[in-house]
């Protein structure tokens, strides 16, 4: 208990909004074929994978931008994107090693308190660093390699194991799945590829932290986690963007298997620019995230702490197709200032005895918008399944708005479904209790918000659980009062 | 330490404190009662610094400052403490955690250095002995899904955690069992000293008997309608408050509906 | 598509004064440029009207249809078949009761200018409704004055393939009172539509408890609305039944217009055979301090399909709004389907909101018990269902008719099947 204390840094600034003067290697503005062959030929990709592009491509041609969440953002011209935005290196490709990464980018890292020399890294995580669009460094490789986990950037995984790659990728979100992944499919620069092999416990955390820095660019990165039979793995997301006038889109694909037995604990602390407190710049975070436990007694696990961003679109979801296998989505969105997000989660019950829990917290200030939108759906050959589904709304502001917008559908009789909601205004009440104990406004505040996103942070790993304690404090500075 | 002068409090336009004089030194406890909705709880609120309150006329200093410019946090900074009618639920946030956070809070504001975990742990299982209470009070959620009894023992736990120079205890005798009564005058009279005053705001004698008074004040219609020694507290259980409804005004039935809503 | 002639057929059979001819000629046009509403649109996602496509609709011909006998109404009763008053039993005078078309005459009236026709709202089924309603039933509380008696209406359907439009408007004046029940039903052997629209306006510190019962055809579509206006301080009491139909879709549209207002919303779903039951409310808290409470359970049985779609809203700076939802329900078949949407949708700061949703089975536990003590399993499952739907029916007592419902619901309820091999 004592040890998730609160130390709030009150800090009026997004600390993570600096731009790092490095040269790049852009392609032109716009998108066509070209554009996409040009991406896979300098990945070095082989012909399969500039195929499936192109036909990504061709689908997503003919779809539109989708129009039902409820966020609101002025047209994206996907014109004038850049697809691809590389730091330049003498080699013209991924540095070998450490010493072959630009000091200024190792700088960067470590300005982020993302340290890439492996002596000063945090303990039992290896990380996986990935600026615009290409994998900068991944730490830990080798020693991870010993015990046959594949940990390394997208790209390399395409050239060096493209049978797994070529087996699994689009297996879980297929290019045709919506109008984001499309886009994704076709142009997706780099990433983080994960394989743990049969019986393997992973012994580290795996970690991959984007940061785009370029302006003008899109992020696309594509993430790819696979867990054989009785594998298990515990991966970490941490995102930052420099604060630019401008909105960028960041539209990225996170696919994930289980096979039987196997294990699969996805955590993530999105911290991208979230504009200004007008609502200029701040980056359109529209994401496909999807799991499937394809094996009998597999477990995949969601946890999300969404602070940044203008926009969040993202519905981390489950297929839980083997019998005995377990769904679950932790989140906490928070969004201030002129922030909008419509998150939640997809729980598909397929297989027998399947079991799933959604938990999800919304915190509203400023301006905010805070959608919940989610399905449960148990299909007719879901003998026992369980759903539990918590959805609890805290409003700090006059002018902040909470919804929620859950899809409920059971075909099978001995299904139990549950599903519960509240929305409520942090109690003057409570503030002023604890403020009359001695605590600032502020830190009456933080320990408010804190205890009613406890049940998500608890599912954090430890340093990710600091980490987020303090990003809440820091974007919700000034939110009361 | 404390000397309210001709305190008038107006709520949502309805006067509930029409001129209330009280003087409270170093060491004394002073008890006040009164019917409901004569304006007790009020009092305690204003005292506390509660939103919602305006201040018509009158003084309240605290250890010679204006008491009334100050926020919440500053007066308990400053040594006052209030023991809430309702304590309030706080999902989610453990007992401990409170405890700790205002602790430091208080400490910082002191210039004193900040407790530890360990140390802290150690300093609060103490308290709790003394109250005869459990350890697994601190790893509750506050004050969630306690009884109305524990939440009063958790009022006086903090209390005896944050040691306030001022305490202020709002009715925090009503709706206890007799054990419960003893935990909390054991907490109140383990902070009886020569520096420190407490004000208890009750409807009932009984808690008198474990908490000697030194002064008993009767509130009718906002204001002081009679101020005695514990004979008076005596007198008023066997008379009731009956006798004072002649002197009541117009006034308490207005704080009498205000009081309900709150 | 749909086929317009039909739609235009039935107008032309309407002989209305010149003063609506052209509202009806306009509604009905709107209607044929939007047409029946498809399952891509989110309000229909569950329920598909296509098979009216299919059906050679048309307009009641006078006098084919035959009465179903009349049930005994305890109270004021306007009994309608196909369209048309066939019956009245009531000693209220027509200024409180009367049909629609009698109480606005020529012009709409100044007490119905502000709501009639436009609170229903401008959907393409309620622009249906208002090119083709007729005869339709006008209530008139005035103020200060309390119905003693409910007052009901009977829509009943007779002829095969007859669209029907019942059209009701309910005014409550300041501190009116009274009990309304609307009641749909028809020939158990036919197909036809019934396609009702109710206005219901409350003025200040007016009541009305409203129930609404579906006891249709199970070869019937009922594509229902009800508009619900409520002013300061008023209260408004709704239980809502659907026992029947093929396809039934009750739509309630709650405006808590003005401080204080209050409403409780209780209903019970029946969705058994091959039926598809949706019940579709809209509750919007558009003033400060108004409270409502919601309980719906549903059953589906069969291969029956029970959806239940709810939103709250509330309004930007409508602070001190209390909103409780419950939706229960109960999956009685391996071929039954149940889909609940409980939303909420939230632009203030000083509100309470909470929903609760569940889906699942009769408690095997209880059931055991109930064996345990010598019931038989069949008596047992009944016994459980009547207590699980007995939480929305406390109306039933407030209003004195449980006697009069209890019978018609217990026979509605699915024949009990068991689920054990």
């Amino acid at each position: 208990m004592g040890n998730l204390d609160l130390q709030p840094h009150f800090d009026n600034e997004y600390r993570w909004g600096f731009v790092t003067d490095i040269e790049q290697e852009p392609f032109p503005q716009g998108l066509d074929g070209a554009v996409i062959r040009r991406i896979s030929a300098t990945k070095g990709e082989p012909a399969f994978m500039m195929e499936w592009r192109l036909r990504a491509y061709q689908h997503w041609l003919t779809l539109r931008e989708p129009t039902w969440a409820t966020v609101q953002h002025p047209p994206i011209h996907y014109q004038d994107i850049y697809y691809y935005a590389a730091p330049k290196t003498a080699s013209g490709s991924k540095p070998k090693s450490l010493a072959e990464v630009d000091p200024q980018l190792l700088a960067t890292y470590e300005k982020l308190g993302i340290p890439l020399q492996e002596r000063e890294a945090l303990a039992g995580v290896a990380v996986d660093a990935v600026f615009d669009s290409v994998s900068v460094a991944t730490t830990f490789k080798d020693k991870l390699e010993t015990l046959g986990i594949v940990f390394c950037s997208f790209s390399e995984a395409v050239r060096e194991h493209p049978e797994l790659v070529r087996q699994y990728l689009g297996s879980v979100v297929p290019y045709t799945d919506n109008f984001f992944a499309s886009l994704n499919s076709a142009v997706f620069s780099d990433g983080s590829f994960v394989y743990v092999p049969k019986g393997v416990n992973c012994p580290m955390e795996l970690s991959t932290y984007f940061r785009i820095n370029a302006s003008n660019s899109g992020q696309f990165e594509r993430t790819l986690i696979i867990a054989d039979e009785g594998a298990s793995v515990s991966y970490l997301e941490g995102c930052t963007a420099p604060r630019r006038d401008e909105s960028q889109l960041h539209a990225a694909v996170v696919e994930l298997i289980a096979l039987k037995d196997a294990r699969i604990k996805y955590s993530t602390v999105q911290n991208w620019y979230p504009g200004d407190a007008d609502g200029r710049g701040g980056i359109f975070n529209f994401v496909t995230k999807r799991g499937e436990c394809r094996g009998d007694n597999a477990h995949i696990s969601w946890t999300q702490v969404e602070t940044g961003s203008a926009i969040t679109w993202k519905y981390p979801s489950c297929i839980l197709r083997g019998d005995n296998t377990v769904g679950e989505f932790y989140s906490v969105a928070l969004t201030n200032h002129h922030q909008q997000a419509d998150t939640g989660s997809k729980m598909i019950h397929i297989g027998r005895n399947t079991r799933s829990t959604i938990v999800s917290k919304g915190i509203s200030a400023g301006h905010g918008s805070n959608a919940y939108r989610g399905l449960v759906k148990v299909l007719a050959g879901a003998e026992n399944a369980r759903n539990h589904t918590r959805c609890d709304s805290l409003l700090m502001s006059p002018d902040c708005a909470a919804h929620t917008f859950p899809y409920i559908e059971v075909k099978n009789p001995s299904a139990k479904v549950e599903h519960e909601a509240s929305t409520s205004k942090i109690g003057e009440d409570q503030l002023f209790y604890l403020r009359s104990r001695g605590l600032s406004e502020e830190d009456a505040v933080n320990l408010i918000v804190n205890g009613f996103c406890k049940e998500v942070l608890k599912e954090l790993p430890m340093e990710f659980a600091v980490e987020a304690q303090k990003l809440l404090a820091v974007s919700l500075e000034g939110a009361v009062g | 330490m404390l000397q309210i002068h001709n305190l008038h409090v107006n709520v949502a336009g309805n006067d509930i404190l029409n001129g209330i004089d009280l003087n409270v030194r170093p060491g004394e406890v002073h008890a006040i009662m009164g019917p409901n909705g004569s304006g007790k709880s009020t009092l305690a609120q204003v005292l506390a610094g509660r939103d919602g309150y305006e201040i018509t006329a009158g003084s309240v200093h605290y250890l010679d400052q204006d008491l009334l410019p100050l926020t919440p946090e500053e007066r308990a900074r400053a040594g006052i403490f209030l023991a809430f009618q309702y304590p309030l639920e706080i999902p989610g946030v453990a007992n401990v955690q409170l405890l700790r956070t205002a602790l430091n809070s208080l400490r910082r504001a002191r210039g004193e250095a900040e407790m530890d975990a360990i140390d802290f742990l150690e300093f609060v299982k103490d308290k709790l002995m003394l109250l005869g209470m459990d350890d697994s009070f601190l790893f509750r959620s506050v004050n969630e899904g306690f009884s109305g009894g524990e939440k009063k023992r958790n009022e006086i736990l903090q209390m005896a955690v944050l040691e306030p120079q001022l305490a202020i205890l709002d009715e925090t005798d009503s709706g206890l069992d007799i054990d419960a009564l003893h935990v909390v005058a054991q907490g109140v009279n383990s902070l009886r000293n020569a520096a420190h005053a407490i004000i208890l705001v009750t409807h009932y004698q009984r808690l008198l008997n474990y908490i000697v008074p030194d002064q008993v004040h009767v509130l009718a219609g906002g204001r002081i309608v009679r101020s005695g020694g514990r004979e008076l507290a005596l007198e008023l259980e066997q008379k009731g408050y009956a006798w004072l409804e002649d002197k009541a005004s117009q006034a308490d039935n207005a704080a009498d509906l205000m009081e309900a809503r709150l | 598509m749909i086929t317009p002639t039909a739609y235009r057929d039935a107008l032309s059979q309407i002989d209305a004064p010149n003063s609506f001819a052209a509202a009806r000629q306009a509604a009905l046009n709107a209607f044929l440029k939007t047409g029946l509403p498809e399952s891509r649109q989110e309000d229909w996602r569950y329920i598909s009207l296509d098979h009216l496509e299919r059906m050679p609709l048309h307009a009641p011909e006078d006098g084919l249809g035959i009465l179903p006998a009349l049930e005994d109404y305890p109270g004021a009763l306007l009994a309608y078949l196909d369209d048309r008053l066939v019956w009245q039993d009531t000693s209220l005078p027509p200024r409180v009761l009367d049909t629609l078309e009698n109480a606005i005459g020529d012009g709409i009236p100044a007490w119905a200018a502000e709501s009639f026709g436009s609170l229903a709202g401008t959907a393409s089924l309620t622009q249906l409704n208002a090119a083709l309603w007729r005869e339709g039933a006008c209530l008139r509380v005035p103020a200060g004055e309390r119905l003693r008696q409910p007052v009901f209406l009977r829509f009943a359907a007779a002829e095969a393939d007859v669209m029907l439009y019942p059209r009701v408007f309910v005014h409550m004046a300041v501190g009116a009172d009274a009990i309304l029940v609307e009641h749909f039903l028809g020939d158990p052997s036919i197909e036809y539509w019934q396609n009702p629209v109710a206005e219901i306006v409350l003025e200040a510190g007016a009541r009305l408890t409203h129930l609404r019962i579906i006891e249709d055809s199970n070869l019937a579509t009922h594509t229902g609305l009800s508009a619900v206006h409520l002013a300061r301080d008023s209260s408004y009491r709704a239980l809502n039944l659907t026992l029947s139909g093929q396809v039934a879709r009750h739509e309630l549209n709650l405006a808590l217009a003005e401080a204080g207002a209050e409403a409780r919303l209780d209903g019970v779903f029946i969705a058994a055979g091959r039926s598809r039951t949706e019940q579709h409310l809209r509750i919007a808290h558009q003033a400060p301090h108004g409270k409502s409470r919601t309980h719906y359970c549903g059953l589906a049985d069969g291969r029956g399909r029970g959806v239940f779609d709810a939103r709250v809203e509330v309004q930007a700076h409508a602070d001190g709004n209390d909103a409780q939802q419950t939706s229960r329900n109960l999956l009685l078949s391996p071929h039954a389907e149940i889909d609940a949407k409980p939303q909420l949708e939230i632009y203030a700061d000083d509100v309470k909101c909470s929903h609760s949703a569940t889906v699942g089975s009769l408690d095997e536990n209880a059931l055991f018990y109930l064996r345990s003590r010598g019931i038989d399993g069949e008596h047992a499952r009944h016994l459980l269902m009547q207590a699980f739907i007995d939480e929305a029916l406390g109306l039933l007592d407030d209003t004195g008719l449980r006697d009069w419902l209890m019978p018609r619901l217990l026979a509605g309820m699915p024949r009990v099947q068991s689920l054990e091999p």
